[in-house]
C-alpha cells in the first residue's frame, strides 16, 4: 500500500514545545494559592510507629497541617490496581524504607521542609523481609496482616499469590540433554528523568489532580472512591509525562494529597526529588530456577521453571506482571512440554510496579541463557538453535492463544545479517543473541473523537498519555492520512479526563494498535459524514465544509471505538492483540583485567507489522537498547541487611551516559503489514528491552567462556566470575 | 534546602573577619558543586555561606613562577587542565582533572574545592600528592604552608582551622626528567565517582611516588627509590613486586561502589597501567633532554 | 557587605534585566522556576548528576541546581527560553527536532543548553567530543543516538 504520511518520519508533534522549554510537565503546573507538602520518613525498612510529635512542626511559621495515620479512622481506605491493599499513609507501621509516616503541609516549600524536619517520630525498628530467601523463611515476620488478606490460601505466608502454567508432561518428556540452572534478575529503577510531581486542587465540588500518569482514568476512579465522589466530579489532568516506562501507571501519593486538599479545601502540591522516586517505584526482581531438556538435534524438549518474584509490601500491578511474564515464559518457541510455577513474594522494599517489558526480561534471562548453554553443549550455532525452535507464521505455540502472527525467521535473519553473525570475529570478541516475546494487551477500551472544523483543520481527542513514545505524532498521521488534513493543522488533545473520552490505559505497547484503531475509526466516521454531504454535489473537503457551514458555522464530529472484551476462562483474561517479538544481537569485548565490557555493536530487530513513523520506531529501539544496556551492565538497587536502600538517586545508581552506548547501534524491523493495528501495525515500545540483558550475557559467555547467571554484569561481577573460573581451572 | 545566610566579602581581611566571627558555623563557597550537594542532602547545617568569588586576593588563575606552579583557590578545574604550564608538565593532574564530574561541574568546581572537600575519592588529590603539592593557608594570625600529603585528617576532615582559608596550591616544578600518569576504575564510562584512583610520578633519579584514592579514609602516598619502576628494562614481574609493596599501605573497604576484594585487585591493575604510561613519558622526557 | 538571609541581585536573563530579592539558600534553579516562572529549565536529580537544569552563566554551562541564586549578582544568564530568535528555532533546536533527538523532552532543555555550550566552545565537534560534552546530561528515552546526530548536524550547519 502507498500512503501519503503513514510510513514517513514526520517530526514529533509537540517537539517544538519540547526544544523551547514550553512543554508543561506536571512540576510546571502552578495553581494559585497552592500549599506545599513534604513527606516525613524514618530511616529503616520496617518500624512500629510509637508516637508522632507534631508540636514543633506546627510551630513553624507557615505550616498548616501535619497529617499522619492517626488522623484516619478505621475502616481504612485502601487502593491498588489488583488488590486494594495500600493505605493512603502508613498506619501504625512503616513497611519499606521511605514509606512516609507523615505529610507536612505549608504555605511555602521552605516551611514544609522545616516542618518536616521538626516532626518528631518515635519508632521502633522491626525485623524486615528484604530478600527472596527471607520472604520464604517461615520464621520471618509477615509483611501483610493475614486479616487484610481475605480468604487467600497464602494469607499466613509472605506469598502473595502463586501461578501455574504449562502444557505437556515435563516429567515424561524425553531429552538427550538436561541442564538445570538458577538465574537472578535485580531490582531496577525506572529512572524517568521527570521525578514525580502532584497537585490536588479542590474547586467547589470538583477535585482536580494534576499528575504525570499513564492511566488517568484509573486515577480518577481511585480518587472518586476515596472521596466518595462521582467520576464526573474528579478531574485528572495528566500533562505529558517526562518519561514513565511503566513506573507512572498507578497512583503514588495522589490519594493522600487529595485527602488533605479536600480537608483543607486548598490546593496541595508535592514534588519529589529524583532520589525520592527510588522509594516510590521499582522493577520486580526475580530468581528463576529452570530445568530444561533438549533433543540431540537442538529442539527444546521441555522447560520446568520455578520463579520467585520479589515484590513490595503492597501488590500494585505486580500480580499481573508475574502472571504475564510467566505465561509465555518459555519464549517464542514450539515446545512439547512446559511447566511454570511462579510465586509473588511480599517484602519490605520499594513497591515495584510495571516497567517496560513487564515480567519478560526476568524470565528471558533464564530461558534464553539455557538455550545458549544447550547450543554450546550440542555444538549447534545459537542462531540455528533458535531457528529450529521458533514457530512459522500461523503455527500454534501457546495452546490457548493465537498462532504465531509474524515471520519471525525474518526477524532473526535481519539481526544476524546486521551483526554479521556468520562473519569471522576478532579473537577477543564475543557475540550473543537472544529472542524476546511479550504478550500485549488482552483487553481494551479506547475511545476517540475527531472534530473536523469548518476551516478544514481538525482537533483529535483521545486519552492516551504521550510519555515520549510519540502517540500524538502517530495519531496526527492517521487523521492526516484519512482526512487529508496537514499535520500542522491538527491539534491533538490528551491527558484531561474532563475533556477527552475514556481510554483504558497507556500500557503494553497498545496505543498504536488500540487507540490507533479508535482514531482511525473516528476519522472514518468523519469521512463517512463528508461523503454523505458530498452526495449533494461537492467533492473537496473545503467545498463540502463550505456547503455545510457556510451560513451557520459548525463542525463534523467523528467518533471511534476500539474494544477487546475479556475472555472468561482464559488464564490472562483475553487473547493478546499481537506478539511483540524481538531479536537482539551484540558484539562485545571483555577487559579481562577489570571485567569491563565494551559493546562494539548492537542490533535490535523487531516485527512491527508496519512502521507508521520509522524514525519513531528507531527511537523506541535505540532508547530501549541503551536502557537495556543499563539493565545488563550497571543498574541495580542495593539494600543493606537492614533493608535500607543505599543507592537512591543519580549519584550511586548509574544509568548509561553518552559514553556508555555501543560503538554502533542499529535498529531494523520487519514489516509485513500483518498486525492488528491500523495499516497492519503492531506495538513496538518494549521489544528493545526484552532480550538485551540475555544477549549481552550470552556474548560475555562467548567471549570469556564463563557463564554468568545474574544481572547486572558489572565489571566487578565479571571480574569475580573470571577469577573463580581461573581458580577452578 | 535548610536556610542559611549569605555573605560576600570583597577583600581578604573582610573574609577573615567573617571566619573569625562564625568559625565552624560558616562554609566557604567558590564553585559550590560539593557544598550544595551536601546542603541539599541536609547532612550539613551551616549558619552562613561565605562567597569568596569577589575576594581579589584569592586568585582564579594559574601562575608559573620560578620553581613552582601556583594554582589560585578560585581557579576552576576546567581551566586549570587547559593551562599550558599544567598541560606540559603535569599530565596526571590533567588526566584527573578532565574526568572530575561533567563539563558543567568542571566549569564551576575549583581544584581547591576538590581538595578541601576531603573526599577520599577526589580525583585531583592523588596527582597533586604525587607531585608533592603544598597548601598555603592564611588566617588573621598569619600564614602557614602544609604539604598536601599531611593535609587530610579523615573523610571530610582537613587540618584547616575554622578561621583559616586556603590561599594557594603550590606545585613544585619538576627537577629533572619526570613521567607521570593517572588512572582510575569506575562503574561506567561516563561521569562517575572513582572506585579507586591512582596517580604515579616517576623521577629521573629513580624515585617513584604513587598516590591512591578511595582506598583509605584519606589519600595514601607511597614512595619507592629502588629505581626499578623508572627503568624500562626491568621485568614485568619485578615491577609487580615493587608495585605490590607500594600498595601494601592501602586499606580499601567495601561500600556501594565496590567490594574490598575488587578494589584491592584493581589497585594493582590500575597501578600497572599508570606505571606503564608514566614510564613511557619518563623515557620520552629523558630522550627530549639528551 | 554583611551576611544576609535575603539577597538583592541584579541579573540579566535572556537579555532581560531582573532586579530581584532572593533567599540566601535558594538555588538559581529554584529562582528561575519558582520565582521567575521560567520553567523551561528542568529539575531532575537536584544534585549535579543529570544536567537537566543546565543553563549558561556568563557563557559557561553550569548546573543551576548547584549554584546559589545569590551568587548570580551581575551575571548574564542564558536559559532554554532565550534560544529562539523572533519565534524562529535556533539551528540547534531545529536539529534536535529533525534528527529525532527528543522523546519525552524532559532532558531536552538541559541537553540543548549543554550542546549550545559545546558548539560555542567547539564549533565542529567530533563524535567523541560531542559524547564527552554531553556526558553530564542524562537521557532515559533516546539512547542518545538522535541527540548526538543532532549536535553533529548543527555543528556542520554553522559552517555554511
Ligand atoms: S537537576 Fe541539576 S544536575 Fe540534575
Ligand atoms: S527525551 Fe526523555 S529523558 Fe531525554
Amino acid at each position: 500500500m502507498s500512503y501519503s504520511v503513514i510510513g514517513s518520519s514526520v517530526n514529533r508533534v509537540g517537539g517544538r514545545d519540547r526544544v523551547t522549554g514550553r512543554q508543561v510537565y506536571s512540576a510546571d503546573v502552578s495553581v494559585a494559592g497552592t500549599l506545599h507538602a513534604k513527606l516525613v520518613r524514618v530511616p529503616c525498612a520496617r518500624a512500629r510507629i510509637v508516637s508522632i510529635d507534631k508540636t514543633g512542626a506546627l510551630g513553624v511559621p507557615g505550616v498548616r497541617m501535619v497529617f499522619s495515620g492517626e488522623d484516619l479512622e478505621p475502616p481504612y481506605f485502601r487502593y491498588g490496581p489488583v488488590f486494594a491493599d495500600k493505605p493512603i499513609i502508613a498506619i501504625g507501621e512503616t513497611k519499606y524504607d521511605g514509606d512516609p509516616v507523615a505529610v507536612v503541609v505549608a504555605e511555602t516549600v521552605d516551611a514544609a521542609e522545616a516542618g518536616a524536619r521538626a516532626v518528631e517520630v518515635q519508632y521502633e525498628e522491626l525485623p524486615a523481609v528484604v530478600t527472596i530467601d527471607q520472604a520464604l523463611d517461615p520464621g520471618m515476620p509477615l509483611v501483610q496482616d493475614p486479616d487484610t488478606r481475605g480468604d487467600s490460601p497464602f494469607r499466613d505466608t509472605n506469598t502473595l499469590k502463586e501461578w501455574r502454567f504449562g502444557w505437556g508432561d515435563v516429567e515424561t518428556a524425553s531429552a538427550d540433554l538436561v541442564i538445570e540452572n538458577e538465574y537472578s534478575f535485580p531490582m531496577i529503577s525506572q529512572f524517568a528523568m521527570e521525578p514525580f510531581a502532584f497537585t490536588a486542587a479542590p474547586d467547589h465540588d470538583v477535585m482536580t489532580i494534576y499528575t504525570s500518569i499513564q492511566i488517568p482514568t484509573k486515577m480518577q476512579k481511585t480518587i472518586a472512591d476515596l472521596l466518595g465522589k462521582p467520576l464526573s466530579k474528579v478531574r485528572v489532568v495528566a500533562p505529558d509525562p517526562g518519561g514513565a516506562f511503566g513506573g507512572k501507571q498507578h497512583p503514588k501519593f495522589e490519594p493522600v494529597l487529595a485527602y488533605i486538599a479536600e480537608k483543607l479545601q486548598r490546593p496541595v502540591r508535592l514534588e519529589l526529588t529524583l532520589a525520592e522516586s527510588f522509594y516510590a517505584v521499582r522493577r520486580t526482581s526475580a530468581r528463576v530456577r529452570v530445568r530444561s531438556g533438549f533433543t540431540r538435534d537442538g529442539k527444546v524438549a521441555f522447560h520446568d521453571v520455578n520463579a520467585d518474584w520479589l515484590i513490595g509490601a503492597y501488590a500494585d500491578i505486580t500480580p499481573r506482571i508475574v502472571e504475564k511474564g510467566s505465561y509465555a515464559g518459555g519464549g517464542p518457541y514450539v515446545i512439547p512440554a512446559v511447566r511454570i510455577l511462579s510465586r509473588a513474594l511480599l517484602s519490605h522494599t520499594t513497591p515495584p510496579s510495571a516497567f517496560r517489558g513487564f515480567g519478560v526480561p526476568q524470565m528471558n534471562l533464564a530461558i534464553e541463557s539455557q538455550l545458549d548453554i544447550a547450543a554450546k553443549k550440542l555444538n549447534i550455532d545459537p542462531m540455528e538453535m533458535r531457528l529450529r525452535n521458533i514457530p512459522r507464521k500461523g503455527q500454534n505455540f501457546l495452546p490457548d492463544d493465537p498462532a504465531c502472527d509474524g515471520h519471525w525467521d525474518q526477524v532473526i535473519a535481519r539481526a544476524a545479517e546486521n551483526i554479521g553473525w556468520n562473519t569471522p570475529k576478532e579473537s577477543n570478541r564475543g557475540r550473543g543473541m537472544a529472542l524476546g516475546i511479550k504478550m500485549s494487551a488482552t483487553t481494551a477500551a479506547s475511545y476517540s473523537v475527531v472534530r473536523l472544523h469548518a476551516d478544514g483543520s481538525a482537533t483529535l481527542l483521545c486519552g492516551t498519555s504521550d510519555m515520549g513514545q510519540g502517540a500524538r505524532t502517530v495519531y496526527a498521521q492517521i487523521v492526516s492520512e484519512e482526512l487529508g488534513v496537514p499535520i500542522e493543522r491538527i491539534h491533538v488533545v490528551m491527558g484531561d479526563t474532563s475533556t477527552v473520552p475514556f481510554d483504558l490505559q497507556t500500557t503494553a505497547s497498545r496505543s498504536t494498535v488500540y487507540m490507533g484503531r479508535a482514531v482511525y475509526a473516528a476519522s472514518q466516521d468523519v469521512k463517512r459524514q463528508l461523503q454523505e454531504a458530498s452526495s449533494q454535489g461537492s467533492d473537496s473537503n473545503e467545498e463540502i465544509l463550505k456547503s455545510l457551514f457556510g451560513k451557520v458555522s459548525g463542525e463534523i464530529i467523528g467518533v471511534g471505538t476500539a474494544r477487546a472484551e475479556k475472555r472468561d476462562g482464559h488464564p490472562l483474561g483475553g487473547h493478546t492483540a499481537f506478539y511483540e517479538l524481538v531479536c537482539t544481537a551484540v558484539e562485545i569485548e571483555v577487559d579481562r583485567e577489570t571485567g569491563g565490557v565494551t559493546i562494539h555493536k548492537l542490533v535490535t530487530a523487531g516485527d512491527v507489522g508496519k512502521a507508521l513513523n520509522p524514525q519513531h520506531v528507531h527511537m523506541q529501539d535505540d532508547g530501549a537498547a541503551v536502557m537495556g544496556i543499563g539493565h545488563a551492565l550497571m543498574e541495580h538497587l542495593i539494600y543493606d541487611e537492614r533493608g535500607r536502600l543505599r543507592n537512591a538517586g543519580a549519584l550511586d545508581y548509574r544509568i548509561p551516559t553518552t559514553k556508555d552506548t555501543p560503538g554502533k547501534m542499529v535498529s531494523v524491523f520487519v514489516e509485513n503489514e500483518d498486525g492488528p493495528g491500523p495499516y497492519g501495525a503492531k506495538g513496538c515500545a518494549e521489544s528493545g528491552l526484552l532480550a538485551i540483558g540475555t544477549a549481552i550475557a550470552n556474548a560475555v559467555a562467548d567471549a570469556t567462556g564463563v557463564r554468568i547467571r545474574e544481572l547486572p554484569l558489572t565489571p566487578e561481577t565479571i571480574w569475580s566470575a573470571l577469577q573463580e573460573a581461573g581458580d577452578r581451572s | 534546602m535548610q536556610s542559611f545566610k549569605y555573605a560576600r566579602p570583597e577583600s581578604l581581611p573582610e573574609l577573615l573577619e567573617l571566619l573569625e566571627k562564625f568559625r565552624d558555623r560558616a562554609r566557604l563557597i567558590s564553585g559550590g558543586t560539593d557544598l550544595l550537594v551536601k546542603l541539599q542532602h541536609g547532612n550539613l547545617a551551616v549558619e552562613v555561606v561565605i562567597d569568596i568569588k569577589r575576594v581579589a586576593e584569592l586568585s582564579d588563575r594559574v601562575v608559573t613562577t620560578n620553581g613552582w606552579v601556583s594554582i589560585g583557590p578560585r581557579a576552576v578545574i576546567g581551566r586549570v587542565v587547559r593551562h599550558p604550564g599544567i598541560e606540559s608538565a603535569y599530565p596526571a593532574l590533567v588526566e584527573a582533572g578532565r574526568i572530575v564530574g561533567s563539563v558543567q561541574i568542571r566549569n564551576r568546581a575549583t581544584v581547591a574545592g576538590n581538595i578541601c572537600t576531603a573526599s577520599p575519592a577526589a580525583d585531583t588529590v592523588p596527582p597533586l600528592c604525587a607531585y608533592d603539592a603544598r597548601i598555603r593557608l592564611v588566617s588573621t594570625e598569619g600564614s602557614r604552608e602544609v604539604p598536601l600529603r599531611s593535609f587530610f585528617v579523615g573523610p571530610g576532615k582537613t587540618v584547616i582551622a575554622p578561621n583559616e582559608v586556603l590561599a594557594e596550591i603550590r606545585v613544585p616544578a619538576p627537577h629533572g626528567a619526570m613521567g607521570s600518569s593517572f588512572d582510575r576504575i569506575t562503574r561506567r564510562r561516563g561521569v562517575d565517582l572513582a572506585t579507586i584512583n591512582i596517580a604515579g610520578v616517576l623521577h629521573d633519579n629513580g624515585t617513584a611516588v604513587f598516590a591512591f584514592g578511595a582506598v583509605a579514609p584519606t589519600v595514601v602516598v607511597a614512595e619507592e627509590t629502588s629505581g626499578d619502576l623508572c627503568d624500562p628494562t626491568v621485568s614485568a614481574d619485578r615491577v609487580d613486586e615493587v608495585l605490590k609493596t607500594l600498595l601494601a599501605t592501602a586499606r580499601p573497604i567495601s561500600d556501594v561502589r565496590s567490594s574490598k576484594e575488587y578494589r584491592e585487585a584493581m589497585l594493582l591493575v590500575a597501578a600497572r597501567r599508570v606505571q606503564r604510561t608514566a614510564l613511557e613519558r619518563l623515557t620520552q622526557a629523558r630522550g627530549g633532554r639528551e | 557587605m554583611n551576611e544576609m538571609t535575603t539577597v538583592p541581585i541584579a541579573v540579566t536573563i535572556n537579555q532581560t534585566r531582573y532586579d530581584v530579592e532572593v533567599k540566601a539558600h535558594h538555588t538559581l534553579l529554584e529562582v528561575l522556576r519558582e520565582q521567575l516562572h521560567l520553567t523551561g529549565t528542568k529539575r531532575s536529580c537536584g544534585e549535579g548528576e543529570c544536567g537537566a537544569c543546565t543553563v549558561l552563566v556568563n557563557g559557561e554551562a553550569v548546573n543551576s541546581c548547584l549554584v546559589l541564586a545569590a551568587e548570580m549578582d551581575g551575571a548574564e544568564i542564558l536559559t532554554i527560553e532565550g534560544l529562539e530568535r523572533n519565534g524562529e528555532l535556533s539551528p540547534l533546536q531545529q536539529a534536535f527536532l529533525d534528527r529525532g533527538a527528543v522523546q519525552c523532552g524532559f532532558c531536552t532543555p538541559g541537553m540543548v543548553m549543554a550542546a549550545e555550550y559545546l558548539l560555542r566552545t567547539t564549533p565542529h565537534p567530533t563524535e567523541a567530543e560531542i559524547r564527552e560534552g554531553l556526558s553530564g546530561n542524562l537521557c532515559r528515552c533516546t539512547g542518545y543516538e538522535g541527540i548526538v546526530e543532532a549536535v553533529k548536524h548543527a555543528g556542520r550547519e554553522t559552517d555554511s
